[in-house]
């Protein structure tokens, strides 16, 4: 379970986030949602420890993500906007990166079952700058399958992505939550999955 | 072990992509060869002189080959946000900063083990001792590869000034160089003093880099 | 001592300092002047134009200790998270790469008499000129960054960085010196000075160092200020 208390987060004298407090547990998915510069990105950064709030503590499963991150990462697979598959690798060798990097116990049968679900599985051997941008996108949310973990928080997934590559994310989302999992993401889209919980942020002058 | 498992992961990411863009390598040991040629031009191609200077242009050469290895340390990693990933698989940013230094050392560096004997029959020199010479390569250039290192790290997020990055790594590569070129025919006591002294340079920035490299990605990060 | 890094209670300090620092320091650089140009004897071998050392010594060791100042504070700021101290390291940044500057100006005028150069590559020179190089690095990297809090931070870990290498570089330097044996500009071993030559010299130096330090308060107040309005 995720726990977010009294969040605020300044940045030279600008307030971005104030007081956010949140609660996040299996089965749930929570949408921030909030106009462009309300804090969006930076909350979720906060919440998967890669920036610090200048108030405030997370906790996960009872303990501060703080103190050791690198337990508190076990569980998180975070998905920003930027592509961090590198473009001078293809598909597959980035798929294999992140397989071993992360030390998944995925089989190569699974992953291209995913590359055929993404239709990207004729890519396979393809350079990853070849690809368009919603393809490389749909490539980075593989990730989301590959590194099997609980907690998946993504800024702006669906940006890019077609009707069918959305309902796919959507679909994807709530299998994850119907096996336990938990989901935190921010969008200007509001996605068709039920018992969305959203959590609004306001912007400071 | 899945820690292992992610280094020789990234390893091999760094491999392939450094493989995937050979050009790019080239292109850092032209520039020496083509400096080495710049220089026989300015100062004309009597041996004399380049007997007595040739080891000096060699390693001013190196220093200056080593400033166009800044940006390929961390700058696209950062920019993708590839190097969140790296921390979020279990490495700490030190090891990241270690996996790097190892992995851009062996592609830009050593390949110098073939070059320097090629500039050094470009420039007529008598050598009477190439194993000095490489001794003092091995170890004078993973330093300069931690010196790039600290350098890039730190300008990271530098978008205003872009020759700074190389004025660090000159400023701090001074001793390096002195201590390299006055070993070559020196005495043997001379050499044997300056290469414990270089070694404890090396030791020094193997110890500091890892750290100094993460603390400024860590800042980069923050402030993104 | 809090006045050392809490701005508030550096303006107070600094506006009772303030007055009576600049007095002593002009009483001091005239009483230095007058001793160092009338009443201090010619050397022996250099004749008159040692008088230059007067100017030239108190500006290496101010150069020096601004750079120790510089970072001890960087040392500070980072560990303890005291963003005061970075405003201290800034703002005496410029004052430190002046004092090298004067140093560099006045043993090239030095020399020119001497050995008949402008320029002499010896320890002492070169380890400034590069202390020099050090500090415009310093300035420069303090404001190539957008965001000026980062690149306060990433400046003091250079100063650090920096100041772990001065010792190396200048030992570098003097061993390469004796590898290539030029003339040396030095002969200010503090046991060969004759003391009639070290009263001026010492008081130039603690002039020097009350000038700085007016300088210093001055422009660390007007970074306080400055500040104060992006707020």
């Amino acid at each position: 379970m995720l726990l977010a208390n009294n969040i605020s987060f300044k940045r030279n004298t600008k307030i971005i986030l104030d007081n956010i407090n949140l609660t996040l547990s299996p089965r749930k998915i929570i949408h921030v949602t909030g106009n462009n510069g309300s804090g969006k990105t930076t909350l979720l950064k906060i919440l998967t420890c890669i920036l610090e709030p200048s108030v405030g503590q997370v906790f996960w499963n009872g303990k501060k993500i703080k103190k050791d991150p690198f337990n508190f990462y076990k569980d998180v697979t975070l998905i920003m906007d930027k592509q961090t598959s590198n473009l001078t690798l293809t598909v597959k060798e980035n798929i294999l990166f992140w397989k071993k990097l992360f030390s998944s116990s995925i089989n190569m049968k699974e992953i291209d079952s995913i590359l055929d679900l993404l239709s990207l599985r004729e890519y396979n051997n393809t350079l990853t700058s070849n690809l368009s941008y919603g393809e490389i996108k749909k490539l980075e949310l593989s990730r989301l399958v590959i590194e099997q973990k609980k907690l998946w928080v993504l800024d702006e997934p669906y940006l890019g992505l077609d009707n069918h590559s959305t309902n796919l994310i959507n679909q994807t989302l709530i299998n994850h939550i119907k096996s336990d999992g938990m989901v935190i993401f921010s969008s200007h889209f509001s996605p068709n999955v039920p018992n969305l919980e959203i959590l609004h942020l306001e912007n400071y002058a | 072990m899945r820690s292992i498992n992610s280094i020789l992961a990234l390893f091999s990411r760094e491999f392939l992509i450094t493989y995937r863009n050979f050009a790019d390598i080239l292109s850092i040991f032209l520039f020496f060869l083509l400096g080495i040629m710049i220089f026989v031009f300015s100062i004309g191609p009597n041996s004399e002189i380049f007997n007595q200077i040739g080891i000096g242009i060699i390693w001013t050469l190196i220093l200056f080959s080593n400033n166009l290895t800044l940006r390929k340390f961390y700058q696209d990693d950062f920019n993708d946000g590839s190097i969140i990933l790296f921390h979020m698989s279990g490495l700490s940013y030190e090891i990241i900063v270690l996996i790097k230094l190892i992995a851009i050392w062996l592609f830009f560096q050593i390949p110098f083990f073939i070059i320097i004997p090629i500039a050094t029959i470009l420039l007529n020199i008598e050598i009477f001792n190439i194993k000095i010479i490489f001794l003092s390569f091995l170890i004078g250039s993973p330093i300069l590869t931690s010196i790039a290192s600290i350098s890039g790290s730190m300008n990271l997020l530098n978008n205003k000034n872009f020759a700074i990055g190389s004025l660090i790594v000159m400023i701090l590569s001074i001793p390096i160089i002195i201590f390299n070129v006055g070993m070559i025919n020196a005495s043997e006591e001379v050499i044997k003093a300056q290469l414990s002294i270089l070694l404890g340079i090396l030791f020094f920035f193997l110890a500091i880099t890892p750290w100094i490299s993460a603390a400024c990605i860590k800042l980069a990060l923050q402030n993104k | 001592m809090k006045f050392l890094i809490n701005p508030n209670r550096f303006n107070k300090f600094s506006d009772l300092i303030l007055k009576p620092f600049i007095f002593i320091s002009i009483f001091l650089l005239i009483l230095g002047l007058f001793f160092a140009f009338y009443l201090s004897p010619n050397d022996y071998q250099q004749g008159s134009t040692v008088r230059i050392m007067y100017i030239h010594v108190p500006s290496a060791w101010l150069a020096l200790l601004t750079f120790l100042i510089m970072t001890i504070y960087s040392i500070v700021g980072l560990t303890f998270k005291i963003p005061f101290s970075f405003i201290i390291t800034s703002a005496i940044a410029p004052i430190g790469a002046t004092f090298t500057v004067i140093c560099l100006i006045t043993g090239s005028l030095w020399g020119k008499p001497m050995w008949g150069t402008w320029w002499v590559w010896d320890a002492r020179l070169t380890s400034v000129a590069i202390l020099f190089f050090v500090y415009l690095i310093v300035i420069f990297l303090k404001n190539s960054f957008t965001n000026i809090l980062l690149g306060e931070k990433i400046t003091a870990i250079f100063v650090i960085v920096g100041s772990i290498n001065l010792p190396i570089i200048k030992f570098s330097v003097d061993w390469w010196n004796t590898l290539h044996q030029p003339a040396s500009i030095s002969k200010l071993s503090a046991s060969s000075i004759d003391p009639s030559m070290l009263r001026p010299l010492i008081i130039m130096t603690v002039a020097f160092t009350f000038i700085g330090l007016v300088i210093a308060i001055l422009r660390i107040k007007a970074e306080i200020l400055d500040r104060k309005i992006d707020k």
